[in-house]
């Protein structure tokens, strides 16, 4: 599995993760954006089974409707998040309370069950909701629609490079790794690999270093002065305002259940 | 290390927020703008790196580098890993939006330590110093992330506790592999390419001249 | 180190049978590919760029891994990574970019990465890398920064990392590009010299008609045996002109 996860990792195939075509392209990137923060904060402050069921539905939906592959979501949220998994089958034994079930001794208690399956439902809406509206966008569009919403253009323009060159960076870890291979490197837990290790990323760090100074020698020959410029507009259509109104009747009722 | 979204509590989140947007704000006043194809290329060596699965045990580890990062980047780290964890965040789904500011002051606070605090070791004359400093970078600056996302747990909840103990246990291996990794890499740097480390030309001069 | 190659002279050290490759967008690019090498032989593999010469050393060493087909090294078919791991101590690469393959501080270092691979001490792999060193008139360079080193010298230390793993085939991946006149002279030399067999990617034809007992032309995911009459700008012709029609056919 983690070899898998390693391969899927780095190959960012262009600026956007692959993904089919849906409906949810064609909203404005800056409408998703709003959503899915206004969405994740309302999730994490619900208090009440009720509303995260319906929560977890809506982001359900959007993962349909966006077409993601659930399958290849799950497994590297599984893979990464292993940490988690094991704290929530932990909680229910930890939190004191109503007593519920036993194993091997442990008390397992409602209390802590149901923190549990809270954060679970919580975790899973969000995180649904998030891969469906922004996860569909490519890295360049969600630059420019946060350089919309008044995000520091520094940090901006700080993903666009970072996004631009992570395919570049990738191929270069790719060739490297392949070149110890072909000297029959195996990773195994010794001094010797971590050494390797440390060197490779070290070379990795040198390489990208150096041709970062070639990209600013580049740009300067071009006449760059430390100004950066955004070219695009982003205009709202008549599906956009439909899902704005939306939005606003769905969030508003969300709202109200939790204050209720 | 991702903490996912709904397991901290409200006050939690929001400090960690706050003190995150703070040490991004200090971050990007420190970086001019003819520095960003730079650090971009960095933090993209870095979130590449980040994928690098070592075999321990039964399981497998992969790095943070936190400490590497802060050794090379200060307080632009902060920046650099807010937006290494949002990429995650939304693309591959690890971590989550809520706790962005949690996670990014977590692993960026660390590094910026590590940046005051080995810093000097890293420049020193001998490259066993040197490597040992760049060690305890790498080990300390992942030891202390563990330490902050075991608070972070801890403060959201006594339930939290026994979890956050087990995560400092389960990490002591973990700390082991960075500190060996970032020892080796900050002794290739300072060989290959001092100015990565922001060493000056003078001291290149004293040490390799 | 090569008994078993050496006990049946006519057996081949590497084979491919019918290695077929494709890539997602690029089609195919190798097709039911058959490839013999044998003791003593320098072949020669040309073929305009993007044929995928590259992509069947890789698959020669298992670095990617074949649609169809297999290789046989030493006798032995070639499957899972584990096969592929032994075989790689003894089939020397030596890739394109120099720069991909040197990534320790001091060229002694990397010199000994190969053997340390293989299981040898810290001890005897810094004295292999010492002795290769020296055989190539590189002793000087042992404690140079590897990547401070001119073209010419990252490729002969290139070539010392590989040879230091005692192989009995060395894969040469355009080996002359970008070397001055002076340092292509000392690579062809130092190759000339050298008993393993190889198979030699390259534009160079001057290059390898002084190194090449045989050459391959690799046009429309097919190896051909290049008729020594014809010369290299009719073959490229006649590559470039093949090209097109046929791999469309192979796409289909």
């Amino acid at each position: 599995m983690p070899k898998a996860l390693e391969h899927s990792a780095t190959s960012w195939k262009g600026q956007a993760l692959k993904h089919n075509r849906s409906i949810l392209d064609r909203l404005d990137p800056r409408l998703r954006l709003l959503f899915t923060s206004v969405f994740a904060l309302l999730v994490v402050a619900a208090n009440s089974l009720g509303v995260l069921l319906v929560c977890l539905a809506t982001a359900l939906t959007f993962a349909l409707l966006a077409k993601l592959n659930l399958r290849r979501t799950l497994r590297r949220v599984l893979a990464m998040d292993l940490f988690v998994i094991f704290l929530l089958f932990m909680l229910p034994f930890t939190t004191e309370g109503t007593p519920l079930f036993e194993v091997a001794g442990f008390v397992a208690s409602v209390e802590g069950v149901q923190h549990a399956l809270f954060i679970g439902l919580k975790a899973n809406s969000t995180l649904l909701c998030l891969l469906a509206l922004i996860g569909t966008l490519s890295a360049s569009t969600l630059g420019h629609a946060l350089a919309y919403l008044k995000v520091p253009e520094k940090l901006v323009h700080l993903l666009l490079f970072t996004v631009r060159y992570l395919d570049v960076i990738g191929q270069e870890y790719k060739r490297m790794r392949r070149a110890m291979q072909a000297r029959a490197f195996v990773m195994r837990a010794n001094r010797h690999t971590w050494r390797a290790i440390g060197y490779l990323i070290g070379m990795l760090l040198v390489r990208s270093l150096e041709r970062s100074e070639r990209i600013n020698n580049a740009m300067k020959c071009r006449g760059f002065t430390g100004q950066f410029y955004l070219l695009d507009n982003l205009r709202l259509t008549r599906i956009d305002y439909l899902f704005a109104i939306f939005s606003c009747g769905y969030l508003g009722a969300l709202i109200g259940a939790i204050l209720l | 290390m991702h903490i996912v979204d709904g397991a901290l509590s409200g006050p939690v989140l929001i400090s960690g927020a706050v003190l995150a947007v703070l040490g991004v704000g200090i971050g990007l006043k420190k970086l001019d703008a003819e520095r960003l194809p730079q650090v971009g290329v960095l933090s993209a060596a870095f979130f590449v790196a980040s994928y690098i699965h070592l075999p321990l045990g039964f399981s497998s580890v992969h790095l943070i580098l936190n400490g590497l990062i802060g050794l090379a980047l200060g307080w632009v780290a902060f920046p650099a890993l807010l937006i290494a964890l949002l990429l995650q965040a939304v693309f591959f789904g690890f971590g989550g939006f809520s706790v962005l500011g949690v996670n990014t002051l977590n692993i960026a606070l660390p590094a910026v330590l590590v940046f005051y605090l080995c810093r000097r070791g890293i420049t020193a004359y001998s490259d066993r110093t040197a490597a040992i400093w760049g060690g305890i970078g790498g080990g300390g600056s992942v030891a202390l992330t563990t330490v902050m996302v075991a608070g972070s747990l801890a403060l959201s909840g006594q339930a939290f506790w026994a979890a956050a103990q087990i995560t400092l246990i389960a990490h002591i291996p973990v700390i082991l592999v960075e500190a060996f990794v970032t020892g080796s890499a900050v002794l290739l740097l300072r060989k290959v390419k001092p100015e990565f480390l922001q060493l000056s030309e003078t001291w290149q001069e004293q040490r390799y001249g | 180190m090569s008994l078993e190659a050496h006990r049946e002279p006519s057996s081949p050290l590497l084979q491919a049978q019918k290695l077929c490759y494709r890539y997602p967008r690029r089609g195919v690019v190798l097709d039911q590919v058959d490839f013999d090498l044998h003791i003593g032989e320098r072949v020669a593999l040309t073929g305009a760029n993007g044929t995928g010469k590259t992509t069947f050393l890789h698959l020669l060493v298992g670095l990617k891994k074949a649609k169809a087909g297999q290789v046989i090294a030493f006798g032995k078919p070639c499957v899972s990574e584990a096969d592929f791991v032994c075989v790689r101590s003894r089939i020397g690469f030596l890739f394109q970019d120099p720069d991909d393959q040197l990534f320790c501080p001091t060229v002694l270092e990397d010199v000994a990465f190969g053997p340390l691979n293989q299981g040898k001490s810290r001890g005897e792999a810094l004295g292999i890398a010492q002795q290769t060193l020296q055989d190539l008139g590189m002793a000087d360079f042992a404690d140079a920064v590897t990547h401070q080193l001119s073209g010419g010298e990252k490729r002969m230390i290139t070539l010392a990392t590989v040879l230091a793993m005692q192989p009995d085939i060395l894969l040469l991946d355009e080996p002359s590009n970008a070397l001055d006149q002076q340092a292509r002279e000392r690579l062809l030399t130092t190759l000339k010299s050298l008993p393993q067999a190889m198979l030699i990617i390259s534009h160079d034809h001057d290059f390898l008609a002084q190194l090449a007992t045989r050459t391959l032309v690799l046009d429309a995911a097919q190896l051909v045996t290049r008729t020594p009459v014809l010369d290299s700008v009719e073959i490229e012709k006649k590559a470039t002109g093949l090209s097109e029609p046929n791999n469309i056919e192979a796409v289909l």
